[in-house]
């Protein structure tokens, strides 16, 4: 057997816990955000494709927005991204090197795809029957992106494999091969589709006083998106559980409570969004959704633990304490989400001024 | 070491990182000096009344926005991939040290998105007076994003004592900070009114196009001004010597600097003339003139202060290789090899001389070289040098060019570097110095130790003309008065007579013994391809190229035999190659 090759970690200026919190509450926004930006899109393409003008016209929404919800979805990638590089930055530096080729291809594939869902809005009316081959092709660049990033993660939580660099010194070695990598790669991606349906309702709401048609229709298209991909995605969730090494399948499987707990909770939160989007209650589906975004990104955290533990855990890193530039970053923080407050307070002002009969 | 090394030898990956970060400072500075024009083109159409300045604003939002929010914010996602892939020991070492500081600046950039789309969308759809002040917002936002980011990349330039203490305030506030912030700031203004002139020069109403051509030629000229004071500042605090690189001695900085300069002067002359006397000479061309030579002093900028770091990748703490400085002594004493992580060969023997050699190049000076690539070309730099000249090259390197890392590791080590470089890539003799009697038979073999790295023995015969033994000796003692790249020759008397023996004999090269390169192809390759064949084979590529492909035949296929002709040969047939590309035979 090949020894392993563990790069030595850098030091941390507070307790690990700290990044873990981080992580953890910054993860689930730029999962909620790729979710919109890729469901929404693909539920957008079909609405484009089917035609009708209603159809149209949420297609139309969802290319206005699509630029927007990219920028965030980027943006609150950013921070998890960070944080994650301070947790297990010796594993995920090794293998983005490992798959560098890869790697930064993801920057010029995401400028295309940027570029396009910009086209794609301000071209909507103009571009006809070519709209919907722009925005498939904006889509697919975008699953090349995940693609990569499942690789990523996979690679970087399994150092065994870290060896091939000695034949990929170009960067050109990725994960795919590995037996969990499918059912892992499509159960993100199924959902990041039924989230998408969530956003498409929520979107139509935005438009409820404006078009009421529209509001209808999308909420409708939303929720049943919702229904069906999530409940083919249980099955695609039980696929990945049983791929798992058994080590790391029974810590959901009874042997660590917290990962055990986050299981059943998961489930329990399925049922209810289901029941929600079968029963057309938008909010009830909405915040099941969400909680159970969130709690999936507690149950990755205690996966990519188990997949490392014999080599490596948090404890292990070395803290050489300065605590003062995190109190500066959660001055930063409040100051941050009031100024978001502000704009958003002062951009429904505009909007309702505009609403208002002369 | 710590690190695997993402090895793509023909482009290495300094060239990638200038490629994406030169591309994206010229956005990103745009992204802070645009807000401020934004609101000030605005607040002149609400002055002036003007509703077709308001439109021409809103335009230049629109193409602010597609600008700096697509290609802008995902090239500096770009810079970030790009560094870690490259450099991920010390990316590692800065994320890990200023985490706070990228978080907070993570918050900036989240309000400046958010100000950004509500500027661009709620433009004329919201009253003037809250419309400026989401533009203000935007701009300090984006400043503090700049100003974040100034502060820890300045470390890496102007450490201080953060090199000892690793204290996060005191890296932030190195001693660079304030002259690199002001900088930095009017040159993101100079480059936000080149854009605006851009703006400008696509407006087909003559009345705005010449009111806004002028308006920004004022910001430009203003600024430029600013800039290049605020240069001398931050110039004046760089250290000994990184100030001493960016004055001439770093060859890269040397390049680079001059193109800077008529980026300036180009910027200029456009300005006034086609600005402020002539706004009406804004015509496409010469506004994208004017980009091209912002563009020029952004650049120049950028890799003058990457180049003033060298040997560094930080300042005084780690070297461009990811070495750490404090870690020398110890790998040289226990050998690199032992302590890297991503090697095969952890200790150096006859039987693998040159693969340990190759895994020494690429962890310690791929960093900087590429293997048969445009940028650094090893294969070029050391052309000149036979193995015994690398062998103690090597060993001097960083003392002879001072920009360039220190060998690390053992004496084995550094001999294994030199086989690899001499052998593999040059397909030179590697054998080890034979102990030779006499002070002829010595005085080659000192000249090819000690100066061959710069110099061809051929090319001081000019500047020896006329002068005796004794005072060639004297100018070995005092080669530091000669040039202060140079240092005195550290030899014995006796080493001194001898070298100064051999340059005094040394006569200007007379080609001699020529080898025919059509008689090299006879006996090394006809019995497997024939000129017409071979012509296909070479076809397009530049001598320097098929010179390389020589020496790995058997990479290039499996089915091929490694060249077994000497140098001398592989020049004859790489020149004889070429003429058949080039239509001989």
């Amino acid at each position: 057997m090949e020894p392993l090759i563990i790069p030595q970690p850098d030091t941390i200026p507070v307790s690990w816990g700290w990044f873990q919190f981080l992580l953890l509450v910054t993860f689930p926004l730029h999962l909620l955000a790729m979710n919109a930006m890729l469901g929404g899109l693909a539920i957008g393409i079909v609405q484009h494709i089917r035609g009708g003008t209603v159809q149209k016209q949420l297609a139309h929404r969802i290319a206005i927005a699509l630029p927007l919800v990219i920028a965030f979805v980027v943006n609150f990638g950013v921070a998890p991204l960070l944080f994650v590089q301070v947790l297990y930055g010796q594993f995920l530096y090794s293998s983005s090197v490992l798959m560098g080729v890869f790697w930064i291809l993801i920057v010029p594939i995401l400028i295309i795809a940027y570029y396009g869902a910009y086209f794609y809005d301000f071209r909507f009316t103009q571009l006809g029957s070519a709209g919907p081959w722009v925005a498939v092709l904006a889509f697919s660049l975008l699953v090349v992106i995940g693609f990569f990033f499942s690789n990523n993660m996979l690679l970087m939580a399994t150092p065994e494999n870290f060896g091939g660099y000695f034949s990929h010194k170009s960067g050109t070695l990725l994960s795919f091969g590995q037996p969990s990598f499918w059912p892992r790669f499509l159960h993100m991606f199924f959902g990041a589709l039924a989230i998408g349906g969530l956003f498409v309702a929520l979107l139509g709401r935005f438009r409820k006083d404006v078009n009421p048609e529209l509001a209808e229709h999308a909420e409708q298209v939303g929720l049943n998106s919702f229904l069906i991909l999530t409940s083919g995605n249980i099955l695609l969730g039980f696929w990945y559980l049983l791929s798992l090494p058994k080590e790391l399948m029974m810590l959901f499987m009874g042997n660590h409570i917290g990962a055990t707990s986050s299981l059943c909770i998961a489930l329990l939160l399925v049922a209810g969004a289901l029941f929600g989007a079968w029963k057309k209650r938008f909010w009830l589906t909405f915040y099941h959704a969400v909680g159970l975004v969130v709690v999936m990104t507690f149950m990755r955290s205690w996966l990519r633990s188990g997949y490392l533990k014999d080599v490596f855990t948090l404890k292990e890193l070395q803290v050489v304490p300065q605590y003062s530039p995190m109190i500066f970053f959660f001055i930063t923080l409040v100051v941050g989400i009031v100024c978001l407050w502000w704009l958003i307070k002062k951009t429904r002002d505009a909007f309702l001024m505009e609403a208002e009969p002369d | 070491m710590n690190y695997p090394v993402w090895y793509l030898p023909e482009t290495g990956g300094g060239f990638l990182i200038a490629l994406i970060s030169i591309l994206h400072v010229f956005v990103s500075h745009f992204a802070v000096g645009g807000g401020l024009y934004l609101i000030y083109a605005e607040k002149k159409g609400l002055k002036e009344k003007s509703q077709p300045i308001l439109d021409f604003t809103k335009k230049h939002a629109r193409f602010f926005l597609l600008v700096t929010m697509v290609f802008g914010s995902i090239s500096g996602v770009g810079i970030w991939f790009i560094i870690a892939l490259v450099n991920p020991a010390a990316t590692s070492l800065l994320i890990h040290n200023f985490v706070f500081g990228w978080a907070a600046e993570w918050v900036f950039f989240t309000v400046e998105i958010a100000a950004a789309f509500v500027y661009y969308y709620m433009f004329g759809r919201m009253d003037s007076k809250t419309h400026l002040k989401v533009g203000w917002l935007y701009f300090i936002s984006a400043w503090m994003s700049l100003a974040l980011i100034n502060g820890i990349i300045g470390v890496m330039l102007t450490p201080g004592s953060w090199a000892e203490n690793l204290d996060f305030w005191t890296g932030f506030f190195n001693p660079s900070f304030f002259p690199s912030l002001v900088f930095r700031t009017f040159i993101a203004l100079m480059i936000a009114a080149c854009y605006g002139y851009l703006s400008a020069s696509f407006t087909k109403d003559r009345d705005v196009r010449i009111a806004m051509t002028r308006f920004s030629a004022k910001w430009a000229l203003v600024t430029l001004l600013v800039v290049m004071v605020s240069g001398l500042w931050y110039l004046s605090v760089l250290p000994g010597q990184a100030h001493g690189l960016v004055m001439g001695k770093s060859p890269t900085i040397a390049t680079v600097l001059p193109w800077g300069a008529a980026g300036v002067l180009s910027l200029l002359l456009v300005m006034l003339g086609a600005g402020i006397l002539r706004p009406s000479f804004n015509l496409r061309p010469v506004a994208c003139l004017a980009m091209v030579s912002a563009l020029l002093v952004m650049g120049g900028f950028e890799w003058t202060r990457e180049a003033a770091r060298r040997p560094y990748v930080i300042n005084e703490v780690m070297y461009s290789n990811g070495i750490l400085k404090k870690d020398v002594a110890d790998l040289n004493s226990g050998g690199y090899l032992r302590k890297a992580l991503w090697v095969q060969n952890n200790d150096v023997s006859e039987d693998n001389l040159a693969q340990a050699g190759q895994e020494i190049f690429i962890n310690q000076c791929y960093a900087c070289h590429t293997v048969g690539g445009r940028n650094n070309d090893i294969i070029k730099a050391t052309s000149s040098m036979s193995y015994r000249a690398l062998v103690s090259y090597i060993q001097r390197i960083h003392e002879v060019r001072y920009f360039m890392p220190p060998f690390v590791g053992t004496e084995q080590e550094g001999r294994a570097l030199a086989a690899y470089i001499a052998g593999d890539l040059h397909g030179k003799d590697v054998q080890e110095p034979q102990e030779v009697a006499g002070d002829i038979a010595k005085g080659p073999a000192l000249f090819e130790e000690n100066c061959s790295s710069c110099h061809a023995a051929e090319d001081l015969v000019s500047a020896l003309d006329g002068q005796g033994q004794a005072e060639v000796v004297e100018s070995l003692k005092t080669l530091n008065e000669i040039s202060d790249e140079m240092q005195p020759f550290s030899g014995s008397e006796e080493e001194h007579e001898q070298l100064a023996t051999f340059l005094g004999q040394t006569e200007k090269e007379e080609p001699e013994d020529v080898i025919d390169g059509k008689d090299v192809f006879k006996n090394h390759c006809t019995m497997c391809h024939g000129v017409p064949d071979m012509k296909r084979r070479v076809v397009n590529r530049e001598r320097e190229e098929i010179f390389t492909m020589l020496g790995r035949l058997e990479q290039l296929q499996r089915a091929m035999p490694p060249f077994k002709g000497n140098a001398q040969e592989r020049e004859a047939l790489a020149d004889f190659l070429e003429s058949i590309n080039k239509g001989g035979e």
